[in-house]
């Protein structure tokens, strides 16, 4: 008992020490913090192939949990993938490198159509990695194929409590302002409270504000019409043949997930290395068709499939291009959207 | 007569519908060809596929492994030495130092993941693995300390007594005396250190490095952004191994019950 006691410890250490041994390989290294799933791990390997930087990877589950990580003191990663708002919030806080266009060959492939969306158009401090669109999901075996929507879809009664919106400030807020011909970005007080109105007139259609659950209920058909993200819809996509996504024809939200190299980065060749890789157009593209999600990479666009191409929900025409924006970080007027989204809450 | 209550029975189902069907729910989609929950597409075992492909999911495996072995196993150690200490001895210090001990107990992890952040900073350790596992450990001592010391509440302290006058030293007597006595106390505490251990998230969050990530940590990044099916997989894993373990547990300390 006693010596099978030993043996079983000595084995455990011995383990331990066999496992620890292997993670401990002399190489050139690069730390990432990404999302998960936003990634082609075949890319991933090539990458070390090719170089023989090996390329480590942890995840985050929102741009704010990333925050408080890095800003507590988590240092280590050499690249990470902020949605553009957290990128000013970095890069105000001083945590971001000035991104050296001249290790970048592969910069030009960038479709400035988008960073000239953003704060930093010029990319001073972030490169653009994927971007999405806010749209509407819907059942076309309920509403026919659709080539136009309008958000004003909320404000009609016939699917009254089979719809919903997203549970998001700025989203909400932001689709009823573009409705009414405003911005994404209002801070206007007026312009605000003719939104709230709105929203409240269409709550009495919706079932309710929905997050996480209003992909498995469209696929049940338990809801019919739904405000999404585009990643959204296209992961439950595959599961109902009749969902589909429709940008709004007054416009929509882009969101833009950029790639922005740590001040304390240790390892900033290998990051500027990565980077390139990832702007070459035929890892943009892979991933693109990968991921689901657009890569702004103009010469990537070339090899895409017609399906990924025709696809609303990945690829973002210049028409949805033009009238959409993207969220801003308002600073002190987030305030004034709170209180709104309160009030609209709370209506009855 | 005595009339039969209802209570029990419906505690009983309370019990089985809000703890076991939803570990039900999540094993029967593991094997959901859909990823979407609510609809049964089918059987299918591919979500294990993705799980076993998914190399930085492999090795966050490794690194609960790594943490949960390398922590259960030293503060099972100084759990059990501490756990004797209080207990045998009285003195006024060693008030203070079951005080100490049991505080991790009341206090929120999340005091002691950002207290053990803090200092690791102020210090300048680098944030790693390692650093998990200082964290870990710090947390389960108390936890294996406190199954210990309850061990000793019908310890028959005669027995040392006469070992002592039998001529053993303290090393025999701990080994000899103490050891086998206290084994399902020190037993049930590396337990309870393990299943802690295993699913810590706030703790971990905060003192792992880069590279570092543990399961509970993984599975969290997971919800929100990546693909449910393969979380379901990876959890039904998790239980199966559970329930082994427990298996087991109840084995050997049954035979050391007997054997004492």
């Amino acid at each position: 008992m006693k010596i099978r006691t030993c043996s079983f410890m000595a084995a455990l250490i011995l383990s331990v020490f066999l496992l620890g041994g292997c993670s401990k390989e002399e190489s050139r290294k690069l730390y990432l913090y990404n999302w998960s799933d936003y990634i082609d791990e075949e890319l991933v390997k090539t990458f070390t192939e090719e170089t023989g930087i090996q390329v480590i990877t942890d995840y985050f589950d929102s741009n704010e949990s990333m925050y408080a990580k890095l800003r507590s003191g988590g240092d280590g990663y050499d690249i990470v993938f902020p949605t553009s708002y957290m990128v000013e919030i970095m890069n105000q806080s001083g945590m971001l490198q000035q991104i050296d266009h001249s290790r970048l060959s592969n910069l030009n492939n960038i479709d400035r159509k988008f960073t000239a969306l953003s704060v930093d158009n010029d990319m001073e401090y972030s490169v653009p990695y994927m971007v999405s669109t806010t749209g509407i999901g819907y059942l076309a075996s309920e509403l026919g194929e659709l080539d136009s929507l309008s958000w004003d879809i909320f404000g009609t009664s016939d699917y009254a409590l089979k719809m919903t919106m997203l549970n998001d400030v700025r989203e909400t807020i932001g689709a009823a302002l573009k409705y009414l011909g405003y911005s994404y970005n209002s801070r206007s007080e007026a312009e605000l409270a003719e939104a709230r109105d709105l929203l409240i007139a269409w709550k009495k259609n919706l079932a309710k504000f929905e997050n996480d659950q209003y992909k498995n209920g469209l696929v049940s058909s338990e809801f019919v019409i739904s405000q999404g993200y585009s990643g959204d819809i296209l992961q439950v996509q595959e599961e109902r043949e009749d969902l589909q996504f429709i940008v709004p024809e007054e416009g929509t939200a882009i969101s833009i997930d950029n790639m922005v190299i740590l001040k304390g980065a240790k390892n900033t060749d290998e990051a500027y290395a990565f980077i390139d890789y990832m702007l070459q157009a035929e890892v943009a593209a892979a991933n693109i068709e990968y991921v689901y999600y657009l890569a702004p990479n103009t010469e990537a666009y070339k090899l895409l499939s017609e399906d990924i191409l025709n696809d609303p929900a990945v690829f973002i025409t210049d028409e949805v291009l033009e009238n959409s924006e993207i969220l801003l970080d308002l600073g002190d007027d987030n305030e004034l959207y709170s209180r709104i989204w309160d009030e609209i809450k709370s209506a009855r | 007569m005595k009339k039969k209550s209802v209570l029990p029975v419906l505690i009983l189902a309370g019990i089985v519908i809000f703890f076991y069907l939803p570990l039900v729910v999540l094993v029967v989609n593991s094997f959901n060809a859909s990823r979407v929950s609510s609809v049964w597409g089918g059987f299918s075992l591919k979500w294990y596929e993705r799980l076993f492909s998914d190399q930085n999911l492999l090795r966050s495996v490794k690194n609960t492994v790594l943490v949960t072995g390398i922590s259960v196993l030293c503060s099972t150690v100084l759990g059990s030495l501490a756990g004797i200490s209080i207990a045998r001895f009285k003195s006024r210090l060693q008030k203070v130092h079951s005080v100490f001990i049991a505080l991790p107990l009341i206090m929120p992890d999340i005091l002691i993941g950002i207290s053990l952040l803090l200092f690791f900073i102020s210090f300048r350790i680098r944030l790693s693995l390692l650093t998990i596992i200082i964290g870990h450990i710090t947390f389960c001592v108390s936890y294996v300390a406190s199954t210990v010391q309850a061990r000793f509440q019908n310890f028959d302290f005669s027995l040392i007594e006469a070992a002592q006058d039998l001529g053993a030293g303290k090393g025999q007597i701990l080994w000899k005396i103490y050891l086998p006595l206290l084994a399902p106390g020190i037993l049930s505490g590396a337990m309870l250190a393990m299943t802690l251990s295993l699913d810590d998230f706030i703790i971990s969050f905060f003192t792992a490095g880069p590279g570092a990530s543990t399961l509970p940590i993984q599975i969290y990044s997971m919800i929100r952004h990546g693909s449910p099916p393969v979380i379901n997989a990876l959890s039904t894993l998790f239980i199966a191994f559970t329930f082994i373990v427990l298996l087991f547990y109840q084995r050997i300390s049954r035979r050391l019950n007997n054997e004492n």
